[in-house]
Formats: C-alpha cells, sequence, structure tokens
C-alpha cells in the first residue's frame, strides 16, 4: 500500500515524465524478454518496459552487475545501466522462463 | 548473496528524497552495482478485451510430450523408470517408493495435508502432483531443483524423506538380478549409476499427463461437454478473479513464483533470493489438471476444499509487502464463487487406472 502511495506521488508530481530514451528496450509481453540476449557498452542504460498485463521482477545476481527492479507494475519502465564488463544474466524473478544474457563490453 | 538487499520501495523513497531537492532528471541511484534509473509510466494504450474465442485457443493441449535432448524418450527408459517409481527398496527402510507421496490414486500426490517421509514423519509441505511435469520449467514449491533429472534424485537422498544415500542405492540395485538386463536395454553400454537411474525416472515421469478432460471437448468445440455454470466460471477465471495471470494455459501454470497471503511462516522461494521482497512467502504456481482430485490445497495443504481456496483469493490473503501485487479481495458474489469451483472441476479427466509394474527380483 505504502509503495502504491509513493508511485502515485511520483506520478501525479509529473516528475516521471521523460520519453524513453533512445536505450536499446526489453519487452516482457506475454512473459518473455523480447531478446534472450543484448550487447551495450559500459555505462550505458538498457529499458526494461514492463507492455504485459501482470507485474514482473527484473534482477540480476551476477557479480558486479547486480540490480533488482522490483515488482514492476504494467505499465512502467525503468533504465539500467551496467559498470562492469562482462556477462550478466537477466532474470525474471516470478517467472522462471524469462532469462537472458546481457554482454556488456568497454 | 551478501550485499544483495535491496527493494524497489527503497529506490522510490531516493528518488523522492532526490526530486525534493529539484535534481530528479538527472537523478540516478547507485547501489553500488548496476545503476538502476527512475521508473517511469508509460502509456501502453488500450487493449481491446480479449473475445471468449481467443482465450479458448490459448488452453488447447499440445499434441505431444517435450523430452530433453540430453534425455530423450525411450520405451525401454520409460518401462525401467516405472519400475524405479514404483519400487519401495528406493528408500532406505525399503518402505516408501516415489508412488507413495506421487500416487496415481490421489491425482498423483497423496491426499494428504503435507508429505509423510522417513519414519513416517511429517514433512513441511503438501506433496505436489507430478501430472504434467514434462512440461515444468523449475522443480520443487521453492524453485530449488532446476531439472526433473535432479529433481527425482532429491527425495530418494532426502534425510527427512527416503533416506538413501546413492552410492548405496547403487549398489543394492545392482545386487538385483533383474535390474541389470533393463538398465541395460534402457541405457547401452552404461551402469547402474545415479545418472542412468534418474534418467529412467524422469523419463516414466515425464508419460504422466492428464488424460482429456470436459473442458478440452468444451476447448474443441463441443458445447455440451460442459455445464453452462462452468463456463461462466471460466469466463471468471480470465477476468474478474484474475486467475489467469498464473493459471495459464492448458496446464493452467506458468511455473511462476508469488506470495498469495497466506498466514504460513515459510518464506518459500525467498531461501533462494532473499534480497528479492516478492520472494519471501513465494511458492510455485501449481497446475490445475486434475484439481478436483488432489485435495487438500496449498503448498501447506492448510485448504481442504476448492471453495476454501476460492474464498482465500476473494479475500486477498494477508496484506505484507512480499504478497504478490496480484492478490486483492475480488468481491466475488456466492454465485460466482460457485461458478469457479464448477469450472474447476471440468479439469478432471477419467484417468484410466495405473497398473502397478511388477518388480524385479
Ligand atoms: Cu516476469
Amino acid at each position: 500500500m505504502r509503495k502504491l502511495a509513493l508511485f502515485s506521488l511520483v506520478i501525479l508530481s509529473g516528475l516521471s515524465v521523460g520519453a524513453l530514451a533512445a536505450n536499446q528496450i526489453i519487452h516482457q509481453q506475454g512473459r518473455v524478454f523480447s531478446s534472450e540476449s543484448m550487447t551495450i557498452k559500459k555505462g550505458e542504460a538498457i529499458t526494461f518496459l514492463n507492455d504485459d498485463s501482470v507485474p514482473h521482477n527484473i534482477m540480476s545476481a551476477s557479480k558486479g552487475n547486480e540490480f533488482n527492479l522490483g515488482s514492476q507494475p504494467p505499465g512502467t519502465s525503468t533504465d539500467v545501466s551496467f559498470k562492469d564488463v562482462g556477462d550478466v544474466q537477466v532474470l525474471c524473478a516470478i517467472h522462471p522462463r524469462m532469462k537472458m544474457m546481457v554482454k556488456v563490453t568497454d | 548473496m551478501p550485499g544483495f538487499s535491496f527493494d524497489r520501495s527503497t529506490l522510490f523513497v531516493a528518488a523522492i528524497a532526490a526530486a525534493g531537492l529539484g535534481i530528479f532528471g538527472s537523478t540516478r541511484i547507485s547501489l553500488g552495482n548496476a545503476i538502476v534509473g527512475e521508473t517511469h509510466r508509460v502509456d501502453l494504450g488500450q487493449k481491446a478485451p480479449s473475445g471468449i474465442d481467443a482465450i479458448k485457443a490459448q488452453y488447447r493441449r499440445p499434441l505431444t510430450i517435450p523430452f530433453p535432448k540430453n534425455n530423450s524418450f525411450t520405451p525401454e527408459k520409460a518401462a525401467l523408470g516405472k519400475k524405479l517409481y514404483f519400487d519401495t527398496r528406493l528408500s532406505v527402510s525399503s518402505a516408501q517408493s516415489c508412488a507413495s507421496c506421487h500416487s496415481p490414486g490421489f491425482g498423483w500426490g497423496d491426499g494428504l495435508e503435507v508429505g509423510v517421509g522417513h519414519g513416517m514423519a511429517k514433512l513441511g509441505r503438501h506433496s505436489p502432483t507430478i501430472v504434467n511435469t514434462a512440461w515444468g520449467a523449475i522443480f520443487m514449491w521453492d524453485g530449488r531443483l532446476a531439472t526433473l533429472e535432479e529433481q527425482a534424485l532429491g527425495p530418494i537422498q532426502s534425510a527427512g524423506e527416503m533416506n538413501m544415500p546413492l552410492d548405496r542405492l547403487v549398489a543394492r540395485l545392482s545386487a538385483i538380478p533383474e535390474y541389470k538386463p533393463l538398465f541395460e536395454a534402457a541405457f547401452p553400454g552404461q551402469e547402474i549409476n545415479p545418472k542412468t537411474l534418474a534418467s529412467a525416472i524422469a523419463t516414466y515421469e515425464r508419460t504422466i499427463v492428464s488424460e482429456r478432460a470436459p473442458f478440452d471437448a468444451w476447448i474443441e468445440g463441443n458445447e455440451k461437454a460442459i455445464s453452462e455454470e462452468a463456463k461462466r466460471g471460466f469466463v471468471l477465471f480470465n477476468g474478474k478473479a484474475t486467475c489467469s495471470a498464473c493459471h495459464e494455459g492448458w496446464n493452467f501454470t506458468n511455473d511462476g513464483f508469488q506470495d498469495i497471503g497466506l498466514p504460513s511462516a515459510d518464506v518459500g522461494r525467498g531461501e533462494f533470493l532473499p534480497g528479492v521482497i516478492k520472494m519471501k512467502h513465494a511458492f510455485k504456481t501449481p497446475g490445475l489438471r486434475e484439481i478436483g482430485r488432489r485435495s487438500p490445497y496449498m503448498h501447506d495443504g492448510s485448504l481442504a476444499t476448492l471453495e476454501q481456496v476460492i474464498d482465500h483469493y476473494d479475500g486477498g490473503g494477508v496484506d505484507r509487502p512480499s504478497r504478490a501485487d496480484l492478490m486483492k479481495p475480488l468481491g466475488l458474489s456466492a454465485q460466482e464463487k460457485s461458478e469457479l469451483v464448477s469450472f474447476l472441476k471440468t479439469l478432471s479427466s477419467d484417468l484410466s487406472p495405473t497398473a502397478v509394474p511388477v518388480l524385479p527380483r
């Protein structure tokens, strides 16, 4: 409940109105990532867009590039950029078939 | 996973704090690892609701059983696997087989609240059915095993379950003369070892598929196969009651992990992903085939009837940070609840009896 309130606050403040940048976008429609793998330069961002009908929980436990987006509601997007060069296994904690590799290069 | 513990609300708090300082637009919140930016709302546009025929098409039965490349089907493997599955000598006490807890008599479960293991001691969770396990993406209530082959060896060795060390089991099976030719036929040139044992049991388990139920006949066009009440239940299942958000497809699961707000202390999937708040108390979504034969329900067997299960979902369960966002009070009427139960009962097939195999001596 608290989380929801915070979320609405951000939206109502008009602060989240930002167009999707020219990042590479990973879609999640139908409980699958739109790509199985993606290559990205260190420091650049991937946009994880939940264009599905259910929440997802995108995360990685790959060393040096750990992150956890928590429960991402449908109709929201979050950018993630990676600091360490290497292969990052990105998963959805909820849906075990959602897996992809992000190759972070120099 | 030390140092891996943060959740979304932390990010939001940080974002709001930053907004107060007027630097929101360029704020990047680093938690020492990958850098997570702020979350944007995105207009996905209005999707037209799917018509009933489009929804029904998502529930068509597959025509073939999927077997993995590294353990393809052979009749010899399945036949050997069946004998092993029903053989009580796989437990240290020689009193329990796989079928003790996953019995064809109870929809391939055991009909108990929680399983019973070595020395008749109660286990912590309900014995899941193994029906349609060939389509499984991940195994055990908490997803701790990745393949059915690994799963087959899990309960055999588990001290609380069959309590049988694998080296001892291999020695015991090797001393049963009639097993030798069966292993040789299934795995030419290989020995009786944990790998061949697991491959055989997993192959047999993959052949255990729920048979055609009245629901399947309806999906394929026979309007008389199920009642009007059950049809209304199917619409609720895919609509107001939101069951299909997790119980999707012909086997009625996407194998996802959700905390559905049952008042149990068991952290489930959270044991393996302690930094991910939504995984606390989360358990794998079970399929619903043969559900009418599989009471009691839930990972802890705490609900005795389908009516109680529907009541649980209608109430939304315990409201806590880990609870799935999809869980919220549904406001179902008594009639709608009974329609859902009618629908669920159409998922039981006329299971033909399973013959217990004659075991090697
Ligand atoms: Cu997901």
